[in-house]
């Protein structure tokens, strides 16, 4: 019996021993509890897998959703504001990768930093999926991101089955121009997530041979590549639309604009690579594809 | 040779190379087109590819140039006369600065069209324009013996800074898009693809070089001192606000119509003066077709040259206008 | 006929008057000198008589005519101003600057001819400067440029070298200020050449005691803005006068190879009439 008892507390201690020994060493970081984005698609994205509350600063161009504007405003791309960063005590801070003075400040203020950078891959539109997934596990909601991130592969890939085997119409895709004239038109090329995302609705670029994120289209160049659809994201909701489109009637031998395919779609998330990807890719795709649509 | 023959000549000479170059740029460009359909007429210009690339995106951009360069290049000669000095340029005085602030505030504030289908910038660059003339006419003015070169320069000099100061604030507040829009703005753009810019802009140049048209002998005088001027006749408070204020009228339609397309004001006058001498009865009609003819140039180089990208037209005039001006300076130790 | 300066007063700003009801007669065919101290207003009449400035009291008239009536071109056909020194930001021939006088006689777009070429022309020779018609003014020595310039002037005048019946003005501000002696001496040769031959009235303002001696018949001398006395020149230049002016004490002879009057200043006045400006 006394055998029996010494081997029960050897047990025991040994039991614990093994516990304790394993609680420092095993013990897993906690959650970000205090984020700050400079990022507007990384704030859409935080919010949109549950970490919203944890959210205390966003940038200043951060819209989306309405309730991010309620968060301390801390700068931007250019001009990120580090005295208010630092002062809001954040445990991480989501920066753009090309930040290097802001990244230098977080390291020497011991803050961790998570980096975005635009994606200037072919496949732009799957770096957002890819994002959504290291940021979730990044901020501690791994599941909550990857359901996001699966929802809106599916999404797009069924957009993409929606128009698979029809002819891709040749597309302008602006994203800016002077209000209501044809100066100063950019127009996305071959490289970027807005050229993802055509070819995802199932558009054939203009511009696919220039392997840029955008290209100063000048009158001759529209002339000359001749489109069949332009579609037109990013515009000011102050300018009128009646005008805008009619700005676009002089340039008469472009196949769109002889057959009134000009599509002027508004709304931010058309231009942000952010967690309504998917919307703003079937929006396009319906431009592009009406009756795959009906 | 006599001047009366030295003045048909230059006319003609420089009048006709200004029209060859104008002539020629319209057939270059960066898509090759057909010319057989460009004026085949039986085709309905809505279906005419060709005649669209000729007559809606080449043409008016040539005209364009044309009229920015003669603009700028003529103001150029005039403010030299005026100051006294072969270094200033349209730009000295701050006519271009407030040109460029109108143009900013349009873009940053993204404003919707202005009047009958014109754009808001051209309309808010010529209304920034004018409002720098003013400033600086009314500093220059304040003394009481008419217009003082010297406080001109100084109000000139003082209103660019100021105005600079004022275009990078905006700069600042606007966003980055925005930001991106005018710093393109300042580096010229000739592609006007209508007629309707070219026309709004010829009443303001018409009235200026009306004036050019009057001022080349006072300017002979007046670029000596303001007594050898006075001394035989010329009315010199008369004709430094009439040169003034043609040079700042012919500088702000051309800035709204093109940007502020820079080095044509200045190299072109000292080519030109290397060519026919120092007699702006020469000058002054030499450098506006030369302008013309320069501007144009460089214009068709910048949609040639990495084609499909396009070089903006006022890095070309300075990729060439700096270097000849440094050598300018060199040869003339 | 003559060129009248009748009780003319004129100030820059308000508060400091420059000349004070000055009258100044220049008889036709004169040869006549301003003279007085900096700041005595010598320039300031100088522009009055060339009509480039209008007197706030008083008048200006050229053979009885007021220059405001007669206008700005025809008093450029009349009266010629040669400013001190001339410096060019771009380079005109020499020949361009003479014909430059001949602009008065131009309408609004014509352009000279050969008649006027030809006056131009002579009126170079008439300064000794016409083989240097070609070369650019800014290469040309001080003495060269002032000749030249002369030449503009004279150029101004309706037959430009030879005499007219009306009274053609020529006047100078400190001709000889910025110049070598040699060339001093050629200025004032040329100048009563000028004087002698064609009658041509010549007006010279200045500071410098010996060219007033040496170059002018007659002497205006001025005071603080004010006539301090008026006449042949031999009259004017008297110990007296010449230290109540400059407030220095001289010495007055008569040169014996030039027959000229000569100044020496000798020492600072005892009473110092002056305040320096």
């Amino acid at each position: 019996m006394a055998a029996d008892k010494k081997s029960i507390v050897l047990v025991v201690i040994i039991a614990l021993f093994a516990l304790c020994s394993r609680a420092p060493t095993a013990q897993a970081p906690a959650a970000p509890q205090r984020i700050v984005s400079l990022i507007p698609a990384v704030t859409e994205m935080l919010f949109s897998i549950g970490a919203g509350p944890r959210v205390i600063g966003v940038g200043n161009f951060d819209r989306y959703p309405p309730e991010a504007q309620t968060r301390t405003k801390v700068g931007g791309l250019i001009d990120p504001d580090i005295e208010r960063i630092i002062s809001l005590k954040p445990d991480l801070v989501a920066v753009y990768a090309t930040q290097t003075d802001l990244r230098t400040q977080m390291e020497r203020a011991r803050i961790p930093v998570y980096l975005y950078q635009h994606s200037v891959d072919p496949d732009a539109v799957a770096d957002i999926t890819a994002t959504i997934r290291s940021l979730s596990k990044r901020v501690g909601s791994e599941r909550a991101g990857e359901e996001l991130a699966r929802h809106i592969d599916d999404d797009i890939a069924s957009t993409r089955r929606r128009v698979a085997g029809k002819p891709r119409p040749k597309t302008l895709l602006v994203f800016g121009r002077d209000a209501e004239t044809l100066r100063g038109i950019y127009a996305s090329g071959a490289v970027g997530f807005l050229h993802g995302m055509l070819d995802a609705a199932g558009g054939a670029n203009v511009f696919a041979d220039v392997n840029r994120q955008s290209i100063q289209a000048t009158t001759e160049l529209i002339l000359a590549r001749a489109p069949e659809v332009i579609v037109e994201i990013g515009i000011d909701t102050a300018s009128s639309k009646s005008r805008s489109l009619r700005a676009w009637a002089v340039l008469g031998s472009v196949p769109a604009v002889r057959t009134h395919r000009i599509y002027q779609i508004r709304g931010d998330e058309m231009m942000n690579p952010g967690p309504r990807v998917a919307r703003a890719v079937r929006r396009m795709a319906e431009a592009l594809h009406p009756e795959a649509f009906k | 040779m006599s001047i009366r023959r030295r003045i048909a000549f230059t006319w003609l000479g420089f009048g006709a190379g200004a029209f060859v170059v104008c002539l020629f740029a319209p057939l270059i460009g960066s898509t090759s087109i057909d010319f057989s359909r460009v004026f085949d007429t039986s085709i309905p210009f809505a279906d005419n590819t060709d005649a669209q690339i000729f007559f809606v995106a080449r043409l008016p951009r040539v005209l364009a140039g044309a009229m920015v360069g003669a603009a700028l290049a003529a103001a150029g000669v005039v403010f030299q006369a005026l100051l006294r000095n072969p270094l200033a340029t349209p730009f000295t005085l701050g006519v271009s600065a407030g040109a460029a602030l109108g143009a900013m505030l349009a873009l940053t504030l993204n404003l919707p069209s202005g009047i009958a289908g014109f754009s808001a910038v051209p309309i808010a660059s010529f209304a920034g324009s004018l409002g720098a003339v003013a400033i600086v006419y009314g500093l220059a003015r304040a003394r009481r013996q008419g217009l003082s070169t010297n406080v001109l320069l100084l109000a000139g000099v003082t209103l660019n800074s100021f105005f600079s100061a004022l275009i990078l604030f905006v700069q600042f507040l606007a966003d980055y898009t925005q930001t991106f829009r005018t710093v393109r703005w300042l580096m010229g753009d000739l592609d006007v693809s209508s007629y309707a810019p070219l026309i709004a802009a010829v009443p303001p140049l018409a009235l200026s070089f009306a004036a050019f048209a009057v001022l080349p002998r006072s300017m002979n005088l007046l670029s000596i001192s303001d007594e050898s001027a006075a001394s035989r006749g010329v009315d010199v408070h008369r004709a430094q606000r009439l040169a003034f204020l043609s040079a700042s009228l012919a500088t702000g339609a051309a800035v709204s119509l093109g940007g502020p397309v820079g080095f044509i004001g200045i190299v072109v006058p000292h080519l030109v003066r290397l060519l026919v001498g120092a007699d702006h009865r020469l000058v002054l009609p030499a450098s506006a077709f030369g302008g013309a003819a320069f501007l144009v140039a460089c214009d068709t180089l910048s949609r040639t040259m990495l084609a499909p990208l396009e070089v903006p037209v006022g890095v070309v005039t300075a990729i060439i206008g700096g270097p000849f001006f440094l050598w300018l300076l060199i040869r003339n130790r | 006929m003559n060129l009248l300066a009748d009780g003319v007063s004129f100030a820059y700003e308000p508060s400091q008057p420059v000349l004070t009801d000055v009258r100044a007669v220049i008889e036709r065919g004169g040869l006549v000198g301003i003279l007085g101290p900096n700041g005595s207003g010598k320039t300031t009449l100088l522009r009055l008589l060339g009509g480039l400035r209008t007197p706030q009291r008083g008048k200006v008239t050229l053979d009885g005519v007021d220059l405001r009536t007669l206008g700005r071109a025809a008093a450029a056909r009349r009266i010629a101003v040669v400013p001190q020194e001339t410096q060019l930001a771009f380079e005109y021939t020499v020949l361009e600057m003479a014909v430059m006088g001949r602009y008065p006689h131009l309408g609004s777009f014509e352009i000279e001819g050969p008649d006027d070429l030809a006056i131009a022309r002579d009126a170079l020779r008439a300064t000794g400067t016409l083989h240097l018609e070609s070369r650019f003014f800014n290469t040309l020595s001080g003495g060269e440029k002032q000749r030249v310039v002369i030449a503009g002037a004279i150029a101004q005048f309706t037959q430009g070298e030879r005499a007219a019946d009306a009274t053609e003005v020529l006047l100078l501000d400190e001709p000889t200020a910025s110049l070598d002696l040699a060339y001093q001496l050629e200025i004032r040769t040329i100048l009563r050449q000028l004087n002698e031959r064609r009658n041509l009235t010549v007006v010279v303002s200045t500071h410098d005691l010996n060219l007033a001696a040496g170059l002018c018949r007659d002497l205006i001398l001025l005071d603080r803005g004010r006539v301090l006395a008026a006449g042949p020149a031999a009259d004017m230049l008297k110990p007296a006068l010449i230290e109540q002016l400059y407030g220095v004490e001289v010495d007055i002879a008569v040169h014996e190879r030039t027959g000229r009057l000569t100044v020496v200043p000798v020492a600072r006045a005892r009473t110092e009439h002056r305040q320096q400006p």
